[in-house]
Formats: structure tokens, sequence, C-alpha cells
């Protein structure tokens, strides 16, 4: 008895000495760890902020937020709907989520852009996406996205989505193809080609992914979804 | 004093190479390698931990009753794993999310609890370190090598430099992965049968 | 609900087979694959291991999130995987002696069998349920079982035809696994969302 009970204590005493050790280096890295993922959202939000053909900010540079403080300071709390903190908007059918919060900024040119984050279910987990639409006369429109997660879609095919040339098949959509809501090209059963590509984007919101993205359907598709839940989220939450 | 460390240090490069001859840490081995630049930073932390873990084993190898060697073994391993992941997490936040679920897996890559077992629980301090260093950087060649080969035949760079236009696109895929690493474990051998050959020879 | 059930069942079991497209597991895939019959037990012991694992560290998650001690969680983890095959020993050379001999040193190597510690981080990670959590271990179990048992059959036959010199053991082992990877890449797709 006395044996086990020695070597029980060893063992807790060793796991108290780690974990103590740890505590001390989580508590330092803690802030540098937390600056890391707010620069990438950061970074994030500038890219959709970009506008797809003068590749110029719509958002003039001092305005972007640069800290945490900042970047709260352009949360968005829609009237119609509850969406506080931690809320999650979960789309009709289910597949995918809109995560609080959403954020609004105002473009150079007076125009109201918002920014959402919105994630579906992917090959192996959500892909999670950020969205920025601008609102125009017809309604908002697709900006510019950044996928921000998709760790875990498969390295060489699911993963390649991360390449920011196939990412910016997504953009720009017309309010026209958002109404229709966004379907990979593979869904609709079409092949669009040289300047056809665009145009279908814009009008019928067909994304052209077929010949990038080949026998890796289901990580687009996820990304197409998040962006249609993330349109019915701002047209419920009356973002105009 | 030096010679011997350099014979650790080339044990682990070459002789005991803990990829392609010891056959452990595989699933690393081939999960991230899909880039030479990526197979360079698994390879890296994962000699850190090695380094950190040999040495503290082998300062507290006397206090450690041989019962519960191997939970307490694993509870430092663990622990520096998770010093690692922290750090990167802070400091290389592009690489982190990159190698994600395997950082926390070096926990279980068979090489540090093998060298762990082997070598620093019956050695000294020094010895240790160097021999953590070297399978270490043994192991961190191999997936380098790896790595290097699957980026160049996937995707014609290495270490993101564009040599050429070939692309071999199932090269970065599982079965390649696997390919790879057979074919060059092959290569290995074949290397070693031809020394020992020719050595019998001269003899 | 239950189509995202079977969605995350098949999911782990073929389309992202742990072994063949998640690089979890491989240890133990090209160890001890040689035989058959420890490829059958192995599995079974791995399935269980990674039952039971998957719903304790599920529980103990939320413990440490909820103490703000998040960090702790790989430590944690590896030390109920090493207590569950500890058990699973104990258990084992009671009820069957021979498959203990037979696994032998590669019983209490499952506690290093990334496979185990992946999935638990996994359900964590991707924020599961504890049902959906039931079935990716068991799922993922059976993927891991099926991968090695047909990769154990290819190895016993293997075994007996001429292979050449510097391709003997390991290497025709991995290249084998790559064929049967590309294999079951065609699996890709059967669950349409």
């Amino acid at each position: 008895m006395r044996e086990y009970l020695k070597t029980g204590i060893t063992l807790m005493i060793i796991t108290v000495i780690a974990a103590l050790l740890l505590s001390v280096v989580y508590s330092i890295v803690r802030e540098p760890i937390a600056n890391a993922e707010l620069g990438a959202k950061l970074k994030a939000i500038r890219d959709v902020l970009e506008d797809p053909s003068t590749r110029r900010p719509l958002v003039q540079d001092g305005k972007i937020p640069q800290t945490a403080v900042e970047l709260a300071t352009f949360e968005w709390s829609p009237e119609a709907i509850d969406f506080g903190e931690g809320k999650v908007y979960v789309s009709d059918d289910g597949r995918s989520k809109v995560e609080s919060p959403a954020y609004k900024f105002v473009a150079d040119d007076g125009r109201n852009i918002y920014i959402v984050i919105g994630s579906s279910v992917g090959y192996g987990g959500d892909v999670k996406t950020m969205a920025a639409f601008v609102v125009t006369e017809s309604g908002p429109e697709l900006n510019g996205i950044r996928v921000l997660e998709y760790s875990q879609e498969t390295p060489g095919l699911g993963a390649n989505i991360a390449s920011i040339d196939i990412q910016n098949r997504f953009f720009p959509v017309a309010t026209e193809g958002l109404n229709k809501g966004l379907k990979v090209n593979q869904d609709a059963n079409v092949t669009p080609t040289g300047d056809e590509i665009a145009l279908r984007r814009e009008v019928d919101g067909i994304i052209t992914v077929s010949d990038v993205m080949t026998g890796a359907t289901i990580t687009p598709r996820a990304v197409a979804f998040s962006i249609n839940a993330m349109y019915q989220f701002l047209k419920k939450a009356g973002a105009n | 004093m030096s010679e011997s460390k350099l014979k650790l240090l080339s044990n682990g490069l070459f002789k005991q190479n803990p990829a392609f001859i010891q056959v452990l840490g595989m699933c690393p081995t081939l999960a991230t390698t899909t880039s030479a630049e990526n197979g360079l930073g698994m390879g890296l932390a994962t000699t850190a931990v090695l380094a950190m873990s040999n040495i503290t084993i082998s300062v507290v190898r006397k206090f450690i009753p041989d019962k519960i060697r191997i939970p307490s073994y694993i509870v430092i391993i663990a622990s520096f794993v998770t010093m690692i992941d922290m750090l990167m997490h802070g400091f290389v936040y592009d690489l982190w999310k990159t190698l994600g679920l395997f950082i926390p897996l070096i926990v279980v890559n068979c090489i540090i609890l093998g060298r762990a077992e082997a070598f620093a629980s019956k050695n000294g301090v020094i010895d240790s370190l160097f021999d953590g260093l070297g399978m270490g950087l043994g192991f961190t060649g191999a997936l380098v090598l790896l790595g290097s080969v699957r980026e160049f035949l996937g995707n014609g760079s290495v270490f993101g430099v564009h040599l050429s236009e070939v692309k071999m696109f199932a090269m970065i895929l599982p079965p390649g992965a696997f390919i790879a690493l057979g074919m060059l474990a092959a290569l290995f051998n074949y290397i070693g049968i031809r020394r020992s050959k020719t050595s019998k020879e001269s003899k | 609900m239950t189509t995202r059930l079977v969605f995350i069942f098949l999911s782990a079991i073929l389309v992202n087979n742990f072994v063949l497209s998640r690089f979890l597991g491989i240890c133990p895939f090209l160890g001890v694959s040689k035989k058959v019959d420890t490829a059958v037990g192995m599995s079974i012991a791995v399935l269980f291991v990674m039952i039971m694992a998957s719903i304790i560290t599920w529980l103990l998650n939320i413990l440490l999130v909820s103490l703000g001690l998040p960090f702790l969680t790989t430590i944690v983890f590896i030390l109920i995987i090493a207590t569950l095959v500890q058990f699973v020993e104990i258990v084992l050379k009671k009820t069957s002696p021979s498959l203990y001999e037979a696994l032998g040193i590669f019983l209490p190597l499952i506690t290093t069998n990334c496979a185990i510690l992946g999935l638990a981080l996994l359900n964590v990670q991707q924020n599961y349920s504890l049902l959906e959590t039931i079935v990716n271990a068991a799922g993922a179990g059976l993927g891991f079982g099926l991968a090695l048992i047909l990769f154990s059959t290819i190895r016993e036959r293997m075994d007996i035809s001429d292979v050449p010199e510097p391709f003997k053991g390991t290497a025709s082992a991995l290249i084998t696994a790559g064929l049967l990877s590309m294999a079951f890449m065609g699996f890709q797709g059967l669950v349409k969302l």
C-alpha cells in the first residue's frame, strides 16, 4: 500500500509542477497569442474591404481598426434580430452559421459595408469565411471574402481554398446573383469559360471552381453556402 | 569529449535515423511534409521538445520511481509540447495554423518517448542533450527531404522557390506521401546494402 | 440530426479514414499489420480505447474550460489515454492471455497511437456534442480497423512473394499503403450534404 501511495504522490507532484510551469508560460504568452489572432482578423478585414476592380480600399486607411478596442467600435447591433455577444444565427437549412459580432463600416463614398463571419460544414469540419457586403441601391453586393479557417480540409485538395487566386473566384457578386443563391458550378451543371465566368457569377451566382479545384467540391461548396447564410442573415437583420 | 558528442549527433542523423531506419514518428512524417517549409517547421518543433525533454528526464532520472516512469515521462514531454504549442501560436501564427493538430501530436511521437526510455533515462545531461539534438535533426532532415520531394514533384517548387512546371498533383495528396516515403526508404536501404557489400568486398 | 451523425460516422470510416487520409495511427499500422490475427486484436483494443477515451476526455474538457485551464488539455488527455491502456492491458492479460502475448510491446504502444489523441483533440476542436463524439470515435475505430485488417491481408501475401532487396520490409509496405490510400480516395463525394 505504501508503495502505491509513494508512486501516486510522486506522479502527482510531477504533474502539479508541470501544470504550474505551464500556467506561468501561458500568462506570458497570452498576449502574443491574442495579438496574433487579432492580427490575422484585421488583415482579413483589410483584404475584404478592397474593391476588387480597382484594388484600392473602400475605406480610407485611417478608418481601418488597428487594435481590438478600435475594432469593437465597428461592431454592429442589428435592430431587427437579437445578435448579442456569443449569439449565433443559423441558416434556414441548418447547415450554416453566422457568428457574432458582425461589423459595419462606412465607405469613403458613403455606402454602408457589412462584414460578417459565417461558417458551413466542409469535408472534415467547419469552413469559416469572412465576407464584406456593400449596400447599393439594389441591395447588398458581395465585395470580397477571405476564408479564415479550413484546417480540417484535405491538404492538396480542399485545403487549396487557402489560395487567394481561388478565393478571388467567389467575388464580386451583384445583388441579383446573391438573390439567386451562390452555388459552385459543379452543382449548377455548367462549366463557364473565359468572360462567362464573371458574368455568370455576378448575375446567376454561379462560382466557377471546377478547373482549379478538381475533385474537391465540398470545400468551395461550404464557402458558397456560408456566404448565402450571411446574405440571408443580413436581409433578416435589416441591413441597408 | 567532443569526439563522442559528435558521434551522438551523427548517430541520430544517419546510422539510426529515426524516420528512415528506426521507422518512428511516421504520422507527422507523412502528414506535415506537403512542403519543405512545413517539414522544416515540424522538424524543428519536434527537435526542441526532444532536446528539452531529454535534458529534463536526464536531470530527474534518479528521482523517478521505476513503476511510474512512463507516465512521468509523458507528463514531462506533454508539458514541453504544450509550451511549444503556445509559443508557436503567439509568435509564428501562420506556421502554427498550417501544422495545426500535429503540434500537440508531438506528444505521441514515438521518437521522443523512445529516446527518453532508451537514452535519457540512463545517461548524463550533456550526452542526453546531444542525443536529443542528433535524433531531432535527423528527423528534421528526413522531413525536409520528404517535404522537398513532395513539393517539387507536386508543385514544382522547393521552399516556395518555383523550379519546374511539372506538377504531379498526387504527390501532395495522401497516397503521394506514402509512395514518396516508400521510395525514399527503399533508396536508403539500397545505399545501406551497397555500403555493406563494398565493405565486405574490401575485407 | 441523424443525417449529421451518419455523415460523421461514414466520414470517419471511409471518406476521411483516420489512417489513410488523416495520417493518424501510422506507427501501429505499419508495425502490427504483419499478421491478420494480431491486426484484428489490435483493432478491437483500439476501438475500445477510442470510444472510452473520447467520452472521458470530452467530459474533462468541459471541466478544464470552465476552470480556465484550456492549455492543460494535452497533458490531461494523454494521461487519461495512458491510464485506459493500462486498464485494457490488465483486462486482456486476464481474459485472453494469448492475444496479450501476441500483441506484445504494441499493447502499451496504443498510448502513443496518435489516432487516439488526435481523435480526442479533434472532437474538442470541432465542438462535437457527446453523441457526435461517440459516433466519431466509433467511426474512427472502425476505420482504423478496416485499414489495418485490409493492409495485413495484403502484407501476409507479400511476405511470401519475391520482393526486390531494397524494397523489403518498410518500403514495400509504404508503397502498398499508398495504393490503398489512393483506393480510399474514391470514397470522396460519397456523403453529399
